[in-house]
């Protein structure tokens, strides 16, 4: 029995820059307490699919089609009927629990809010009790205490246990969860998606859970919808997906995890980025991006094809005339240990013994408005070999941004000492003394591609900003050929020199950032989080830009993530941070396999595993 | 038909259908652009349009009503109104650009220094001015002009210009702050940009276009507090012809029920002041569009 | 919480210090003879001795330094000196013509703000239709329109052509009823009240807006409530802190606008008293009214800060983040 049943889904918003075809054409039916996860890139219309679910459109939006649930039809339904079903029947969890909440209330009206709603006669102390109740089932302590504070005083991953709360404080059949855990820590993601899990199973609830993780999914859903370009490509149970992917997509997204790509050289990849929502498709919209694409996906826009009674896939590969490709993951798993250690000794004319970065009990504090001191990062020694691929992980505000700030001399009133080859970094006058060939050698990339580029300037001005700021003469003759050599180099072509980073996607934002910093030939090249905000497709194009260029260039990388499997992939030595302090380093391998303090242990833990069976 | 089944793999993209970009005029405030571009044009060019010396006291024809010899009448001394209009429309907008420039000038002053400096510096210069904030800016004009007696263009622009710079200083030093910790600021310096590259590279084109509003804005409170000053009689004098001071015959003209000596002055300022408001408007809101989940 | 409202008390009577002798020091090197407003036209015929004596017995020939310690003393005690102009002492002169300036202003601020409330959120609630456009489009031509113009068009229309309400005064020649200064009221309230209107109905429309996008709302509707109610409970409610602190903030401004009001009107308030002692230096009046200004200028403004602090757990929720 279907508790939700979608129709030929259509959502349009209108823009000033015309309009985008979100969702086109979507069916789905989802059975009384399963849990689906609907998966694809931003932008690719599952969090617009989502909310016309529940009619949380913005006002520019259009939904048409049929959803039908409860007896009911959703889409045509008014306002006022709306908010008889919002909240009792269907509940929602969004991405940011920091701005979600209401920041003037406290939490415990925001959760009695949700209940007298619903039931304008409830008695006072009853409507307490329950509230109480609610706190202590998504495992928040001493709700009496909690449920009078406001939301200022709660962690990230407590507040999104209040906005559990309040979905399912009217025991709803419906909930749907829109990114629930991307805004947080790994740790805390582990806790959430535990949490979620168990009163899924407890309350029975139906639960449609959007995510672009594959990680997430692959823990939680009965059944998992893969979207690309706003229509559904790929249908079917957990073990279908993940085990037996049939669309080009699905098994390119998979593909593209660093868990299938351990100890080889480069990541896969799928070339190319997500389409324009705006323009009218013909054939397959995903073809452009396809290897396997055949000439009929050009001209004709493939059906879902069954592969069994659950799994469905849209791709002309299914059709009985098409040549077969063999799309298993299961032999992806076995490649890793035939071609392990394999990487290329690398060698770049410099003593390899001698370091390039040495770190010596660095410590920084912040002084703080009222005189309060924060100390951010605590008494870390570590060096980075030259050519060495060196991995900070931590979770945010652990201090690993505030290293690397040090070590750029962002922050230079710092205690201990860094040396940068021999230059003491800590000694204003050495730092003075040579500043041209720091500037030159040592170069950051941000996590952020929108702040760390100016808007303002046109990417060839950005790109050829530091000959520019040293009035120096580039190699490639002009400042222009030289950008557009430089962008050549990170695989964009002439065409972007006149555009503005606005006009650019995220990971084409992060390639010119890139070849920004590696234009003046650096032997340093710290990456602050350098693929956090990316799509996974475009991470794993990132990443193995930067292997690229680290072999062609050899410099040595300080790269800084939370992503682990990405640092086990890249990284020759990983050191760990928790709350400003080093607790443990040393090679990759070792620390993965072998990982020795407490939290190190509980961050392994907490990794999603691809292809196990649910707990 | 088969050949349709070929495997051909990636093929370049075909033409996407391009969005079509926006008529250049659309949501500007076009009414306001042409008519304040008519009538700078008019002030510019005065001595071509005055049919009369506007200087010039016909004392045979004062306060004479609108008519064909006196397109916009005669005020109470015998002057004619229209060419009064123009002649002193350039006083006024002078006045609005001039005192303008040295309120931006103040402005991006304070503006940086307080958002460069360190925390102390900061505090201290932003508490002075929210004081000076809080005092109405017109009264503070009039005080300090009341005090400072008779009042030439330049002075009157002067007294306008450095009381008004507060809100604007605040608005930059919030953007300088902002700028300050953005990461492509901490990219350039890294890539050993100094202060001065930074400034003029990255700061100024940035929080130039954010207070750009506000400097248009300004021109238009300048002409209001010069007209202000000179209807109370502590602008400029009488024989200095600008928006204001023939503003301040009004009072005589009140009593004898000479409409058009306060009716047609007033509307060239209101309708100067409009035109101003809405292009400023007009340049605030762009870029503003995210859309109601209400 | 003592050592929080100590420190404002504090701040403000150093702020009050540091504003008596800035007005002090600069009334007094401003060109202009102060004997003027006491002696009127006789000062031109006066001999050179008979000035000194004058200025002698003002106490105008004193060091500066002098000038000001005295002054200080004095109005320790409450003694601000006489009025050059009006013969008495300052504070009853003042006393005069407070009740006028305090009913104008007060009133004119209470309907400010009630109506700019409600102008903003009828604006927002009609978001970029008809309704709004033309409130705003109203909205922006009234703002642009300089007080002392309004007033002359009133008092033309009303007053000249249609003969239906006085032009100027607080009442009547001999007459003094209350239906009478109330029609005196009429006009100046009216320039009062278009003269701010606009600037903060448009400002509460703006604040309103940007609450109902923030990612609360989605959270709010999700729970099922109605937008009404979400626009009450929530995006107003939200609003308010900034509201009070805008009110607190303002109240200089509006006593301000009635000051140029009052001149146009012949108002007898504070206002037409401020510009005259500031123009015919009569410095003793202009020391007090300045610092009754200044007064109500730095009350308003930390009245304020204290909501912003202590009300809004917004800012609170800032002191947290750096905390952390």
């Amino acid at each position: 029995m279907s508790l939700i049943e979608i129709k030929n889904l259509n959502v349009n918003y209108k823009t000033t820059r015309g309009e985008v075809h979100a969702v086109r054409g979507v069916n789905l039916s989802v059975a009384k307490g399963e849990v689906l996860a609907i998966v694809g890139e931003s932008g690719c219309g599952k969090s617009a699919l989502l909310k016309s679910v529940m009619g949380l459109m913005p006002a520019n939006a259009v939904a048409t089609g049929q959803v039908s649930a409860f007896d009911r039809e959703l889409v045509s339904l008014r306002e006022k009927e709306w908010q008889g079903i919002r909240g009792k029947q269907i509940s929602m969890l969004f991405q940011d629990p920091m701005t979600t909440l209401n920041p003037t209330m406290t939490i415990g009206s925001q959760i009695a809010e949700a209940l007298l709603i619903h039931h304008p006669k409830m008695e006072k102390e009853k409507v307490r009790k329950r509230v109480y109740e609610l706190l202590s089932l998504v495992g928040i302590k001493k709700p009496e205490v909690r449920a009078k504070q406001y939301p200022y005083q709660f962690s990230g991953g407590m507040r999104q246990r209040s906005v559990l709360a309040i979905a399912i404080a009217n025991e709803p059949e419906l909930l749907l969860a829109d990114e629930p855990t991307t805004a947080l820590d790994v740790t805390v993601q582990a806790q959430i998606l535990g949490l979620l899990q168990e009163i899924q199973k407890k309350l029975n609830m139906t639960t449609i859970l959007v995510s672009h993780d594959l990680r997430v999914v692959s823990s939680i859903a009965d059944r998992v919808a893969v979207m690309y370009a706003g229509k559904i490509v790929e249908i079917g149970t957990r073990d279908e997906i993940f085990t037996d992917p049939r669309h080009p997509y699905t098994w390119g997204l998979l593909r593209s995890l660093p868990e299938y790509s351990q100890g080889k050289e480069m990541l896969f990849t799928i070339p190319g980025m997500p389409p324009d929502l705006r323009q009218d498709f013909v054939g397959d919209a995903f073809a452009p991006r396809n290897r396997y694409a055949l000439q009929i996906d050009y001209e004709e826009e493939p059906p879902l094809f069954a592969v069994s009674d659950t799994h469905k896939a849209a791709t002309w590969l299914l059709d009985e005339r098409a040549p077969r490709v063999d799309f298993s993951t299961m032999d992806m798993v076995h490649e890793v240990s035939m071609e392990e250690h394999e990487h290329a000794p690398r060698n770049h004319g410099e003593d390899p013994k001698k370091p390039l970065v040495s770190v010596n009990h660095l410590t920084k504090d912040f002084v703080l408005p009222g005189k309060k001191k924060m100390t951010a990062v605590k008494d870390v020694s570590f060096s980075i070999m030259p050519g060495e691929i060196f991995g900070l992980v931590g979770e945010s505000g652990s201090g690993k941004s505030t290293v690397a700030r040090c070590i750029m001399n962002a922050y230079t009133d710092f205690e201990g000492e860094i040396f940068y080859a021999d230059i003491p970094l800590h000694e204003r006058v050495a730092r003075r003394r040579e500043r041209r060939r720091l500037s030159t050698e040592r170069q950051m990339i941000f996590q952020d591609s929108a702040s760390s580029l100016n808007g303002r300037m046109k990417i060839s001005d950005i790109v050829t900003e530091p000959f520019r700021i040293r009035h120096e003469k580039p190699k490639r003759g002009s400042l222009k050929k030289e950008a557009a050599y430089q962008l050549s180099y990170v695989g964009m072509d002439e065409g972007y020199l006149n555009k503005h980073p606005g006009e650019l996607s995220g990971g084409q934002r992060q390639r010119v950032a890139i070849a920004r910093a590696v234009a003046t030939d650096p032997k340093l090249l710290i990456a602050d989080e350098p693929i956090a905000a990316l799509d996974v497709s475009i991470q794993a194009q990132i990443i193995n830009l930067f292997k690229h260029l680290q072999v062609e260039h050899g410099f040595s990388i300080l790269f800084i993530a939370h992503d682990l499997a990405m640092v086990r992939f890249l990284c020759d030595r990983v050191g760990v941070m928790v709350d400003g302090e080093m607790v443990e380093m040393g090679e990759t391998e070792e620390i993965f396999s072998n990982p020795q303090h407490a939290y190190t242990k509980e961050l392994l833990a907490a990794i999603p595993k691809i292809g196990k069976e649910r707990p | 038909m088969n050949d349709r089944f070929q495997m051909v793999g990636i093929l370049e993209k075909k033409t996407a259908s391009e969005v079509k970009s926006h008529s250049w005029y659309k949501e500007h405030p076009v009414i306001s652009e042409v008519l304040l571009g008519l009538l700078i044009l008019g002030c510019l060019f005065a001595k071509g349009i005055m049919t009369k010396d506007p200087t010039y006291m016909d004392l045979l024809h004062y306060a004479t009503p609108p008519g064909k010899e006196f397109l916009f009448g005669t005020d109470t001394m015998g002057r004619d109104i229209f060419s009064m209009i123009w002649y002193g429309g350039r006083v006024s907008l002078f006045i609005g650009v001039l005192s303008t420039v040295i309120t931006t000038v103040l402005a991006i002053l304070v503006g940086s220094i307080s958002g460069l400096a360190s925390e102390r510096v900061d505090t201290l210069i932003m508490r002075f001015t929210e004081i000076l904030l809080a005092i109405p800016g017109l009264l503070l004009i009039i005080f300090i002009q009341a005090i400072l007696g008779q009042a030439n263009v330049f002075s009157i622009s002067f007294v306008i210009g450095i009381t008004g710079w507060m809100s604007m200083a605040k608005v930059i030093r919030t953007e300088v702050k902002q700028l300050r910790d953005s990461e492509y600021i901490l990219a350039a310096r890294m890539m050993g940009g100094n202060f001065f590259y930074v400034l003029w590279h990255h700061l100024a084109p940035n929080f130039i276009s954010s207070i750009m509003f506000m400097v248009v804005m300004h021109v238009r409170s300048a002409i209001v507090a010069e007209s202000t000053l000179s209807f109370m009689g502590i602008g400029l004098p009488l024989e200095v012809i600008s928006w204001g001071s023939m503003l301040s015959l009004s009072e005589k003209a009140l009593l004898s029920g000479n409409w058009w000596i306060i009716v047609i002055p007033g509307l060239f300022l209101v309708g100067t002041l409009v035109c101003i408001t809405q292009i400023g408007n007009y340049i605030r809101k762009r870029g503003n569009t995210t859309q109601s989940v209400l | 919480m003592i050592r929080y409202y100590g420190g404002k008390i504090l701040i403000f009577i150093v702020s009050i210090f540091v504003l008596s002798f800035l007005v002090f020091t600069v009334s007094r090197m401003a060109p202009g003879d102060p004997l003027v407003s006491y002696y009127g036209d006789r000062v031109e015929k006066m001999t050179l001795e008979e000035r000194e004596h004058a200025e002698n017995r003002l106490g105008l020939r004193d060091p500066m330094l002098t000038q000001y310690q005295r002054f200080l003393e004095k109005s320790m005690q409450g003694d601000f000196g006489i009025s050059y102009k009006y013969k008495r002492s300052a504070t009853e002169v003042v006393l005069d013509r407070l009740p006028y300036t305090l009913v104008l202003g007060g009133v004119g601020f209470v309907l400010i703000f009630s109506l700019a409330l409600l102008l903003g959120i009828v604006c927002a609630v009609h978001e970029d239709r008809l309704l709004d456009q033309i409130i705003c489009k109203v909205g922006t031509v009234t703002s642009c329109i300089p007080e002392f113009w309004v007033s002359l068009m009133l008092i033309l229309i009303f007053a000249v052509e249609l003969k239906l309400l006085p032009s100027s005064g607080a009442h009547s020649l001999r007459v003094d009823t209350l239906s009478d200064r109330l029609l005196h009221l009429i006009l100046p309230m009216t320039v009062v009240v278009l003269g701010h209107l606009w600037y903060y109905a448009y400002m509460i429309r703006n604040k309103i807006l940007e609450e109902i996008r923030r990612d609360y709302v989605l959270l709010a509707k999700a729970k099922g409530l109605s937008k009404r109610k979400i626009l009450y409970r929530h995006c107003v409610r939200n609003m308010i802190p900034s509201y009070l602190s805008l009110m607190a903030i303002s109240v200089p401004h509006i006593l301000g606008g009635t000051y140029i009001v009052e001149t146009v009107f012949s108002f007898p308030g504070i206002g037409t008293l401020a510009y005259e002692s500031a123009r015919f230096h009569d410095y003793n009046l202009l020391m007090l009214l300045s610092l009754l200004s200044g007064m109500v200028v730095i009350l308003g403004n930390m009245v304020a800060q204290i909501i912003n602090e202590r009300i809004d757990p917004r800012i609170r929720a800032k002191e947290a983040m750096h905390e952390r």
